[in-house]
């Protein structure tokens, strides 16, 4: 077959003009990467010294979450400080935070790891494996700490090593933990694959010598909220069940007989109360319930209504400050978008709003933060 | 053969297929085809052309045996697939709707699942269908309602003058992945039987650069196994009747890989799904009119594993009715009325009990043609669901042709459409809403399509514009209720107006015995959220996530000396991963290139087949800590017998 030599080179000619156009078009070797659409701030540097971390959770199955920073000395917000700091994400729901001896622990519950981090830098220093979904930490020395897991038992911590060192048989989900004396109190909410009618609910009493439980204290279900008020007694708040088994109550104990004093039960069934907190002397709860509520320890009755007013906002994180008493409160929004932090006095009047993270849902202060 | 033997044949064509060819694509040593309209004066009809469909060539489905329906579409159509990965979930965005809204059939059957309302099209083999056409916005009406984004349509057809055809392919590709295809279609005139084998295996331990390692790693828990068969046999008695029987059995064993973060592997998730689907079919061919009596049934079976801490098991039956009637006596004139009935049940780990829901759809299609010039269409849909009537569901097309040879056509259509709630939406345990109203969305649309060749039929394009408006209300959304910010319930709390740009525009040369083309899409969409769900929402006016404002997909191919080359391009722009807008994944191209050569033998053929995917190797992640596979490779040999000339 005799062809012809012009058609031939129009036609090389063409196709290598075409490959290179494509070959140099996606010659790019930058890793494509999700990124925020304003570029983070690099140059400033900052010290993690005053200020509170807001903890931003991220959806689930998208290892979206971050940590804002409110940096009290220099009066700025930083967001994202853990990939800032150490140029890699934080994980899959970052679920809470807590500070001792200078480092920060971010207990990831979908990653199952807590990130170790030194408060001067918020440089990863070191990573706890082998949590199952965990959720809150505690320290019991300053050797040791305890871990609540949504799958399983309560972990151990060895705080010089950051790894597991063994484990307290509980009957599954265990959420939030404080500190009574020589004891840890942890409530227990039932095996996570049951509905709330086999769900035993209950405050476990275990021994931080021998890391054993000593003794358990019936709730109402859903025990989802732990304070110790300033007459040495703790308060409960159960939510009533994820399937709205019962209605939720607000109990008080007496840790000592380790027997409930009193419960309050809450009218409305729909209105779900969550996040409770105390305030730095012991003398006035909050918690979320279709706004921000307070009550007294010693009021005769549930609030009947909200000090702040939802507002239209999906309230969602609620943390008293543990020095000025400010009530720091998130709204998630439609939990696929930057949230805000709002700051009350504590006579319910707006200070500032915070941008944070996506789904910002707990806080961390840091021991010096003031203002 | 006679003269009503070949109508017959095209008729059954035409019924499968059910729509006129707007577009083609050559793309080896074929005869390029394109199936002109019918003329009522054939008595089979199939108008309806004043919406947009688009037939992708199975010439395109031949070289891609090895693979499954979202790569061909996101290589070779303007939808945008978000994929989770080889072999992972991979789900169609349609005119800047969600997968909800696009509807995929299979012979007639809906396999989007009753549960979830989607389907992942990972799942789908190439190797299962002969023919794909993909219905856009309102066209899918005339199939069913709630299919706000479009209609994907996935036929079998008989070949009445095979009498023994045998296909035996294996592909081998990076890491792990082996493909098996073995199909035997025999018969006879009036007889043809179909069987078909597909096994898709893969460890998928693609080595990836994890930067939370700061080191290359081997993806981890991310095989599968797939396999597939089916069986179809079709009789046609008399040239007047046609019976046909097509059952499909699949089932695929998943790993779930975790994000990035998560290499630990602590955690396992598994799930396996087993899927049956049977379709018995009655064609009755009269000089005015036709009727086809359809039955169908359907199950799913999908197990979900987490470790040891979730087991859960989820299992459908659909029971499916579907009557229609053709009438094209009058000149100009087609009547199509039909009735369609569904009946789903459910047991599932995670609903309070055993749920079910009947649908009853009743709908005609009128379809005039005022003259050579002028084409009107109306399809009206009214669904009757669990005995509560949905208001009308009604289209309108007009499509004028100005030229004679009607190479030129601009047609404009509307359309109103809703879509009922899922049975998630309705019956998940707990978070399940009742109260649920149906989505609304209204739709106008308007394009022209062209086609030019040149007088020695060596030139050819066609070129393809349309423009669109389309509103959603009352989209259901999952969000946290207003009491309880830990219950998640769905709502019908969004709107969306969306509105895009899509073209097409596909050239073929033939110059020096070579068979060139160039076919390129590129789509426009801007689909924004404009409802607040709170009061400091920030997501009015913006784009929605992971849907791209702009793609564009383009295809090279030669073919010479019985050798074929396909150069395959697909850029992808921005996708925001916030309703805000606030964070992004960026945009991207990847390019495939595929070189083959088809051996003829005495009696079969031989094909061998080089591939390379992500030709760039770009370091690339489609949703957000998902890792995706750098360069990796695939090499084919099919055998075909008898040797068929369009091979």
């Amino acid at each position: 077959m005799k062809e012809k030599n012009t058609p031939i080179y129009n036609l090389l000619t063409l196709f290598s003009l075409l490959a290179l156009t494509i070959f140099s078009d996606s010659c790019s070797k930058t890793p494509i990467r999700e990124k925020t659409v304003v570029p983070p701030d690099t140059t400033h540097t900052v010290s993690y010294a005053n200020g509170i971390f807001v903890v931003n959770e991220g959806n689930f199955n998208w290892a979206n979450a971050s940590v804002t920073f409110i940096d009290n000395s220099s009066n700025t917000l930083i967001q994202d400080i853990f990939r800032k700091s150490n140029n890699r994400i934080l994980g899959d729901v970052a679920e809470s935070m807590k500070i001792a001896d200078n480092l920060g622990y971010l207990v990831i519950n979908n990653s199952n790891r807590i990130e170790v981090v030194s408060l001067a830098d918020f440089k990863s220093v070191s990573t706890i494996n082998g949590l199952d979904s965990p959720r809150f930490l505690e320290i019991v020395d300053s050797t040791k700490a305890y871990v609540t897991n949504l799958r399983s038992d309560v972990s151990i911590i060895n705080l010089k090593t950051n790894t597991v060192s063994g484990s307290i048989k509980t009957n599954g989900w265990t959420e939030n933990l404080i500190r009574y004396n020589k004891y840890m109190l942890v409530t227990s909410i039932g095996m996570f694959s049951d509905p709330s009618a086999q769900r035993r609910a209950q405050i476990l009493v275990i021994d931080t010598q021998t890391d054993a439980i000593v003794d358990s204290i019936q709730t109402g279900k859903e025990p989802i909220g732990l304070v110790i008020d300033k007459k040495q007694k703790v308060w409960v708040l159960c939510s009533g069940g994820y399937d709205n088994f019962e209605a939720p109550s607000l109990i008080r104990i007496n840790p000592e007989l380790r027997m409930i004093e009193k419960t309050f039960t809450f009218a409305d069934p729909t209105l779900v109360p969550s996040r409770l907190c105390i305030n730095p002397t012991g003398d006035t709860m909050y918690f979320l319930r279709n706004g921000v509520c307070r009550m007294p320890v010693s009021a005769a009755a549930l609030p009947s209504q909200p000090m702040i007013g939802p507002e239209g906002r999906l309230l969602y994180g609620l943390a008293i400050h543990p020095s000025t008493g400010h009530i720091y409160v998130s709204d998630a929004k439609d939990y696929v978008q930057n949230g805000t932090v709002y700051q009350y006095d504590t006579y319910g009047t707006l200070v500032k709003s915070y941008t944070a993270g996506r789904i910002p849902g707990s806080f961390c202060f840091t021991k010096s933060s003031n203002k | 053969m006679t003269r009503v033997h070949i109508s017959f044949i095209l008729f059954l064509i035409a019924i499968s297929i059910a729509g006129m060819v707007h577009v083609v694509r050559a793309q080896n040593l074929t005869d390029t085809l394109r199936l002109k309209e019918f003329e009522v004066k054939s008595n089979y009809s199939t108008d309806n052309s004043c919406f947009k469909r688009v037939k992708i060539d199975s010439v395109i489905l031949i070289n891609h045996q090895n693979t499954d329906l979202s790569n061909i579409l996101s290589q070779y159509s303007a939808i945008f697939i978000k994929s989770y990965g080889n072999g992972g979930l991979a789900t169609p965005s349609f005119r800047g709707t969600t997968a909800q809204h696009t509807q995929v059939e299979w012979n007639g059957i809906n396999l989007n699942s009753p549960m979830l309302g989607q389907v992942d099209l990972s799942q789908i083999p190439v190797s299962q269908f002969d023919g794909l056409e993909i219905l856009y916005g309102s066209a899918g009406i005339a199939r069913t309602s709630g299919a706000f984004g479009g209609v994907i349509n996935l036929v079998t057809n008989p070949d009445w003058n095979n009498r023994l055809n045998i296909l035996a392919m294996q592909s081998l590709a990076s890491f792990s992945t082996f493909t098996s295809n073995v199909n035997v279609a025999a018969g006879s005139s009036s007889f043809q039987s179909h069987t078909k084998f597909n096994y898709s295996s893969a460890t998928n331990d693609f080595p990836y650069y994890n930067d939370y390692l700061k080191e290359t790693i081997h993806q981890q828990n991310a095989s599968f196994a797939l396999f597939g068969m089916s069986e179809e046999l079709f009789w046609k008695l008399k040239d007047r009747h046609l019976f046909s029987l097509k059952v499909r059995y699949n089932q695929n064993d998943q790993n779930l890989p975790p994000t990035v973060t998560d290499y630990n592997l602590d955690h396992l998730e598994k799930q396996n799904t087993k899927d049956l689907f049977a379709v018995l079919e009655y064609k009755l061919v009269g000089k005015k009119y036709n009727l086809v009596v359809k039955s169908a049934f359907a199950d799913q079976r999908m197990q979900y594993r987490l470790d040891s801490s979730i087991n859960a098991v989820h299992q459908y039956y659909q029971w499916i009715s579907k009557v229609r009637f053709s009438y094209n006596g009058i000149r100009g004139l087609s009547i199509r009325p039909g009735i369609d009935f569904t009946y789903d049940q459910v047991i599932s780990d995670d609903y309070d009990g055993m749920k079910t829901r009947s649908t009853t759809s009743f709908f005609t299609e009128v379809n005039y043609m005022a003259g050579q010039r002028v084409k009107t269409s109306l399809v009206i849909r009214e669904d009757l669901i669990d005995a509560k009537f949905l208001p009308i569901v009604p289209a309108l097309g007009v499509e004028y042709f100005p030229w004679k040879n009607q190479d030129l056509s601009f047609s404009v259509n509307l359309a109103r459409n809703y879509r009922y709630p899922t049975l998630n939406d309705l019956f998940w345990t707990v978070s399940g809403n009742p109260d649920l109203k149906p989505e609304t969305n209204y739709s106008v649309e308007g394009g022209f399509t062209l086609y030019h060749k040149s007088n020695d039929r060596k030139f050819r394009f066609d070129l393809t514009l349309t423009g669109y408006y389309s509103w959603i209300y009352n989209m259901i959304t999952w969000s946290p209720a207003s009491g309880n910010s830990n219950l998640w319930q769905p709502e019908n709390i969004d709107q969306i107006h969306a509105r895009g740009l899509e073209a097409g525009l596909n050239f073929n040369w033939k110059v020096l015995n070579f068979d060139l083309s160039l076919d390129n899409n590129f789509n426009f969409c801007h689909s924004t959220y404009q409802k607040a769900s709170s009061a400091y929402d920030q997501k009015i006016g913006k784009q929605l996530i992971y849907i791209p404002v702009n793609t564009l997909n383009s295809t090279f191919s030669a073919a010479r000396w019985k050798f074929y080359l396909n150069y395959n391009f697909c850029y992808v722009s921005d996708r925001y991963t916030a309703k805000d807008n606030l964070s992004v994944m960026p945009g991207y191209i990847l390019s495939n290139i595929i070189l083959g050569k088809n051996i003829s033998l005495r009696n079969f053929i031989l094909s061998l087949q080089l591939e390379i995917r992500n030709l760039m190797d770009l370091d690339y992640q489609s949703i957000a800590n998902r890792p995706m596979p750098g360069r990796n490779y695939a090499v084919t040999l099919k055998f075909s017998m008898p040797k068929l000339n369009r091979q």
